[in-house]
């Protein structure tokens, strides 16, 4: 099956500024893509070109198998990180007109709305103006008009950016639901939390660039297990073994980083021949680590 | 098309639901109405029911001078007379006038030969009207005086000393038909208003809708299916249907109001009113013309701001055209067919306006409406392009207001 979304060494560049540079990533149906990096990298630019508010100066933009079209936009559900809604206009007005400027008919649009709202629990809000809602109403009324038209692909810029705990939940079970119905949803953050929770493919960008790519799994292969938890007690002689690079020791907790290559093993055997050992956890990088590693420490998450 | 439809429909039914509609369409009128009747009476009753002292060494020319004051019925004046004046009454006058017993007082001095010197004191020194009317009688007075001086016999010199009121009429289609200037200039005035205002107010309404969606920020969300060409057509059009739609409610309502006995016991004499078919719809054409011009100008200049109070500052710069031509006004009217006149209505910005009070008028050559027309028709393209442009650009860019330099970048890009 072709993929739902297909760059191919697409750039964009601004008088003076490269946005984007041979920019390659591929989406597959039913998965969950994070593209990562830090502010000002590229991931709007990216995007605007994906949704066909900006065209690529060079490279292909390939929408649901097909060379893009502005018809293919129709099944493309694009949350902005700018987003807004009309202020005057009561909510279910609003979610009724970009219901039909994406195609649908307007019953179908007021049905699914109303099923929307119902499920987001805000049916009470859906008559009145929508200056008068709260913030978080508010958002998931622009959740709900990204979906309404039941997108194969959906599209959210820093959908998580200045939502409470409680609403960021709720999207993100959306979210999940919506992978497993078979979308390709694609987010942009710089939560590295959630989308190492979330995601099953990522891309990092920097200054413009894929600096990193690939699978969840795979990429995170890529780097060592090269850091050891230990709960113990007794003697901490064990943390002199030369393995280890480095270390933090909370009385009883330690964090060790090992130098590239080492044995763990052999420090597990040479801490238990001291220690009692509650907990030995030998753990994979976070993506924050890798993140910061790969694009330096100048990100401002 | 669709989506243009649907944007259109939507911001025509956000505008039609909304308080200002509902407002603008009655107060407008009401507003207009009072304006009207203020000016009419305040002209006809202006400089009238004053109280003053005619003071001259000459008993004779003092009466004459206050039986012509008193014979203008409508200034309703109070005159006494003071003869014959020795230059220390002069003094007293002036403390009546200070003491506000007295309006004005003017003094007279006639010497042996028959020459006249005559001065006006008054409290106010702007009151043309009045200064008008002494002037006036004062030429008839000395005039009878000097008829009967002549041995004319004083009821002939009344006769003679009696002035003429002109009938205006107007030559239309190659015949001589009753019209009042004062009727005509009146429609002319209302009409060349009306369209100044709702041009205005709708080009200044299309701005504000850009504003707020970019302040809003709900245009990204609209660009992801919708393309920036469409989404200003759209606006322009339901905000345009929005004007019409005022309008009509007006001129419906005009008819109806045309109809009833009071309009009929209004609008006789002075105030008879020609508006005729062609003017309507030319009144329509300019409307649709220049609200195409005003509000694709505003909708350019709010996509380069950041705030609607930013956008309100540029408003005003916008709006020079209009007051040009409104300053324009009487010469207009009273020279419609002068170069200056043809200029400024062939002028597309002021176009609409100007050519509007010349139609009213004196109907002005076909080919003179037809080359303002095409011209307006062409300027409209033109800044239909400019501010699309800057428009598509304009509307994605946040944080800051666009210099000038950049704003020609955009019309690079495409």
């Amino acid at each position: 099956m072709a993929a739902v979304v297909e760059l191919d060494r697409i750039s964009k560049s601004y008088e003076n500024k490269i946005a984007v540079k041979d920019l390659s990533l591929s989406i597959d149906a039913g998965t969950m893509f994070g593209l990562l990096g830090p502010n000002g990298a590229g991931k709007t630019s990216s995007i605007r070109m994906m949704v066909g508010i900006t065209m690529p100066d060079s490279g292909t933009v390939n929408l649901l198998g097909k060379p893009f079209t502005r018809e293919s936009l129709k099944r493309i559900g694009y949350l902005p990180e700018e987003r807004g809604l009309y202020k005057k206009m009561k909510v279910m007005d609003q979610l009724v007109f970009m219901g039909e400027l994406r195609g649908l008919d307007k019953t179908v649009a007021a049905k699914r709305a109303h099923d929307w709202c119902e499920r987001l629990q805000i049916l009470e809000a859906a008559d009145k103006k929508t200056e008068e809602l709260s913030k978080g109403m508010q958002q998931k009324i622009q959740f709900i008009s990204t979906l309404l038209h039941d997108p194969a692909l959906v599209i959210m810029d820093e959908p998580f950016s200045g939502l409470d705990p409680v609403n960021a939940v709720l999207l993100q079970d959306t979210l999940v639901d919506l992978k497993k119905a078979g979308k390709a949803i694609l987010f942009s953050t710089h939560r590295m939390d959630q989308v190492e929770k979330l995601c099953d493919a990522i891309c990092l960008i920097d200054r413009g660039r894929a600096v990193l790519s690939g699978g969840m799994r795979e990429v995170k292969s890529r780097y060592e297990r090269n850091r050891v938890l230990i709960d113990f007690e007794g003697d901490n002689a064990f943390l002199r073994h030369p393995a280890i690079a480095e270390y933090k020791d909370y009385a009883g907790h330690v964090e060790i980083k090992l130098k590239p290559h080492a044995d763990a093993q052999s420090l597990l055997h040479a801490a238990a021949e001291k220690a009692q050992i509650y907990k030995f956890e030998l753990v994979e990088p976070s993506l924050e680590e890798i993140f910061i590693a790969t694009v330096g420490e100048k990100i401002d998450a | 098309m669709r989506d243009i439809q649907l944007i259109a429909k939507r911001e025509y039914l956000e505008q039609i639901r909304g308080k200002a509609f509902k407002i603008t369409t009655i107060l407008i009128p009401v507003i207009f109405a009072v304006i009207i009747s203020i000016s009419v009476v305040a002209g006809k009753y202006s400089g009238s029911g004053k109280h003053f002292v005619v003071a001259a060494n000459n008993a004779t020319l003092a009466e004459d001078m206050r039986a012509q004051l008193l014979n203008d019925k409508d200034a309703n004046l109070q005159v006494d007379v003071l003869a014959p004046a020795a230059d220390s009454d002069r003094q007293k006058l002036v403390d009546q006038v200070t003491q506000k017993q007295l309006d004005g007082y003017l003094w007279l001095v006639q010497d042996a030969n028959g020459h006249t010197a005559a001065v006006y004191a008054g409290r106010s020194s702007g009151d043309f009207t009045t200064a008008g009317r002494l002037s006036d009688s004062l030429d008839r007075a000395i005039l009878q005086q000097q008829l009967t001086g002549h041995g004319v016999p004083s009821t002939d010199a009344a006769m003679f000393t009696k002035g003429v009121k002109i009938k205006t009429r107007q030559v239309r289609d190659g015949k001589e038909v009753d019209s009042s200037t004062f009727g005509t200039f009146i429609a002319a005035y209302v009409m060349a208003f009306l369209l100044t205002f709702t041009v205005m107010m709708y080009g200044m309404n299309v701005g504000r809708s850009v504003i707020q969606e970019k302040t809003s920020r709900i245009f990204e969300v609209m660009l992801s299916t919708v393309e920036p060409k469409d989404m200003l057509a759209g606006k322009l059009i339901g905000i345009g249907a929005v004007g019409l739609t005022q309008l009509s409610i007006w001129a419906a309502a005009a008819g109806i109001f045309s109809t009833t006995a009071l309009a009929a016991s209004v609008m006789t004499g002075e105030l008879t009113i020609h508006i005729s078919v062609p003017q309507i719809i030319l009144f329509a054409v300019y409307f649709l013309l220049g609200y195409a011009l005003y509000s694709t100008l505003f909708a350019g200049l709010a996509a380069t701001c950041e705030s609607e109070q930013e956008l309100q500052q540029y408003a005003p710069l916008a709006a020079v055209p209009v007051w040009l031509s409104f300053s324009m006004i009487t010469f207009i009217m009273s020279n419609p067919n002068s170069f200056w006149s043809v200029a400024v209505s062939l002028f597309p910005p002021c176009a609409p306006i100007a050519m509007f009070l010349r139609i009213a008028s004196q109907f002005p050559p076909i080919w003179q409406i037809a080359l303002s027309l095409v011209l307006l028709l062409a300027s409209v393209v033109f800044v239909v392009w400019f501010s699309s442009r800057i428009y598509r650009i304009g509307i994605l860019m946040y944080g800051k207001r666009a210099t000038l330099p950049e704003i020609f970048r955009w019309l690079r890009y495409s």
